[in-house]
């Protein structure tokens, strides 16, 4: 690849490993450093660490895609969907002003609305719909 | 058996310094560059070495060792020390500049055995290290190494789509390169020693430091057993210091284990069996490690491994894994089973039950990928000690 080429991913799930590799040394470095000794010394927390914050860029896509989407106007209608949009997606510097304790509580909540999230879009008349698309089943699948 | 086809053509070059116009009239067959000692002034080195896959220094008196920094220690070389030398005064006059700083992808060609097995007890050289040749004199000397090194790159080692089945494969494949082409059978089959010296270059910057605090958290005097899965030839095993390191390594392939013992032989290597288990009692060794083997095999077989590894190290002693964590989907054409960092972390959990602290982890990034592949994870078993 020339310098002047940008790295154009080309296989998903390596762009996913590398992801989850690179977040994962910076998850130990952060824990080592005494940014969260809560988590230092501990491969399950780390690991679950990343997976939350996986959870939690998931739950923001979702929801800026279903704000995009035809459904949008009819979902800002609904005052769950303001709060969520309100929590998740106006305030995007939020969490990194938190201590780490306060990040994991943050990280633990956008799992558990995601989830919420999710099983609520699965249910109703337009789970059928929802259903159909494979990124949705995918969502569907890693966390419920 | 066919050729294999390499990242590109193997083309040495030989320095002949004050006898390149000897060299050259040799007639030398195939692909090379004859380099004189003008062609090697600090302005030109990098250039002139560009395309080559090998450096051979025929004469060393003439050559600037102090300009081989950076990526130019990718190249291996094989060093011919001049005619009539003795080691006193090869360590005198090369010693820092040249021998001390040889891997184990360099070597040396040498005629005289009492010289080689001097220079193999100064330096930790391996067997495999040393390229026989007859005549000492640079034009007759090229010659020799020139034929060895065509006939390493003829061989390989054969792949069958849709057929891979890790023990058998690398059972074979071991067996057939361990003598003739070991740096092959190391790292990457389908590329030369430069390429496979370049991406042990790079495991080894993330590897000895750890190796280094592992062993500093041992008094001096206690020899430090270590243990290698899947030692091939031993190339680990020159990161140890004998004198103070009991190292013992296993593979699967008996042809390996053999070379490793000549290359090593103050050293214990054995043979892995299929079934994975370690032939070592409980809790024998301070260090155990593996290097881009775990990733090569079923999740079964990696379980396994890792539950042995745990269950030969001793409670305080470490567990490193450095191994590729990023790759495409499994395929036919592929020796590599993928699995995440987050899989792995969870089966070396799950092995384990969790008896482990994690001490280090690094992504590695090898100069010919685009992207990150590699990790170096390291691990202590907790526990306590059952014999003191």
């Amino acid at each position: 690849m020339s310098e002047n080429d940008f790295y154009t991913p080309t296989d998903l799930d390596r762009l996913r490993m590398e992801n989850e590799l690179l977040a994962f040394e910076v998850r130990f470095l952060k824990a080592r450093s005494g940014g969260q000794p809560e988590v230092a010394g501990s491969p399950v927390s780390l690991s679950r660490m990343t997976h939350l914050e996986e959870a939690e860029t998931d739950l923001k896509l979702l929801l800026r895609r279903i704000q995009n989407s035809p459904l949008g106007p009819v979902a800002r209608t609904n005052k769950n969907f303001r709060t969520l949009s309100e929590r998740y997606l106006r305030q995007p510097d939020r969490a990194l002003a938190m201590s780490p304790a306060q990040r994991t509580v943050y990280l633990e909540g956008a799992e558990k609305d995601l989830k919420l999230l999710l099983r609520r879009l699965g249910r109703g008349p337009l789970g059928v719909a929802f259903k159909r698309r494979k990124s949705f089943r995918t969502l569907q699948e890693r966390y419920l | 058996m066919e050729g294999i086809p390499t990242d590109r053509p193997e083309h040495p070059v030989f320095y002949g310094g004050r006898f390149s116009e000897e060299v050259s009239d040799a007639g030398l067959p195939g692909d090379h560059t004859v380099l004189s000692d003008w062609d090697v002034l600090p302005a030109q080195l990098a250039s002139a070495l560009e395309p080559a896959s090998i450096l051979v220094v025929l004469d060393m008196l003439s050559f600037p060792f102090e300009s081989l920094t950076g990526d130019l220690m990718d190249v291996p070389l094989i060093l011919l020390p001049p005619p009539g030398s003795d080691a006193d005064f090869l360590a005198t006059v090369f010693g820092k500049a040249a021998f001390s700083r040889l891997g184990f992808f360099d070597r040396v060609a040498v005629a005289e055995d009492d010289l080689w097995a001097e220079l193999q007890g100064r330096y930790g050289l391996a067997r495999g290290q040393r390229v026989e040749v007859e005549d000492g004199r640079p034009e007759h000397a090229a010659a020799e190494i020139k034929d060895a090194l065509e006939a390493e790159s003829t061989l390989y080692a054969p792949f069958v789509e849709n057929d891979y089945e890790a023990n058998r494969y690398w059972s074979e494949r071991g067996d057939a390169l361990a003598g003739e082409a070991p740096h092959r059978a190391i790292c990457s089959v389908n590329h030369g020693p430069k390429f496979n010296k370049a991406i042990h270059r790079v495991q080894e910057k993330a590897l000895s430091p750890q190796i280094a605090v592992a062993r500093g958290t041992q008094a001096e005097e206690v020899p430090f057993d270590v243990l290698e899965i899947g030692a091939g030839v031993g190339r680990w095993a020159a990161s140890f210091d004998p004198t103070r390191t009991r190292f013992t390594g296993v593979d699967i392939s008996e042809g390996m284990v053999e070379t490793a013992r000549k290359n090593f032989p103050q050293c214990r290597f054995d043979l892995l069996g299929e079934d994975s288990v370690l032939p070592y009692g409980d809790e024998s060794f301070d260090l155990s490690f593996s290097v881009t083997v775990m990733h090569h095999n079923p999740t079964p077989t990696k379980r396994a491994l890792i539950s042995e590894m745990w269950r030969v190290t001793r409670p305080g002693g470490r567990l490193m894994f450095l191994e590729d964590f990023v790759s495409g989907g499994w395929s036919t054409t592929s020796t590599v089973y993928p699995m995440s960092v987050n899989e792995f972390v969870g089966l070396l959990v799950d092995a384990t039950a969790g008896q482990v602290v994690l001490e280090h982890v690094e992504s590695i990034r090898y100069g010919h990928d685009d992207f990150t592949r590699g990790g170096l994870l390291g691990v202590t078993k907790l526990g306590v000690a059952r014999t003191w």
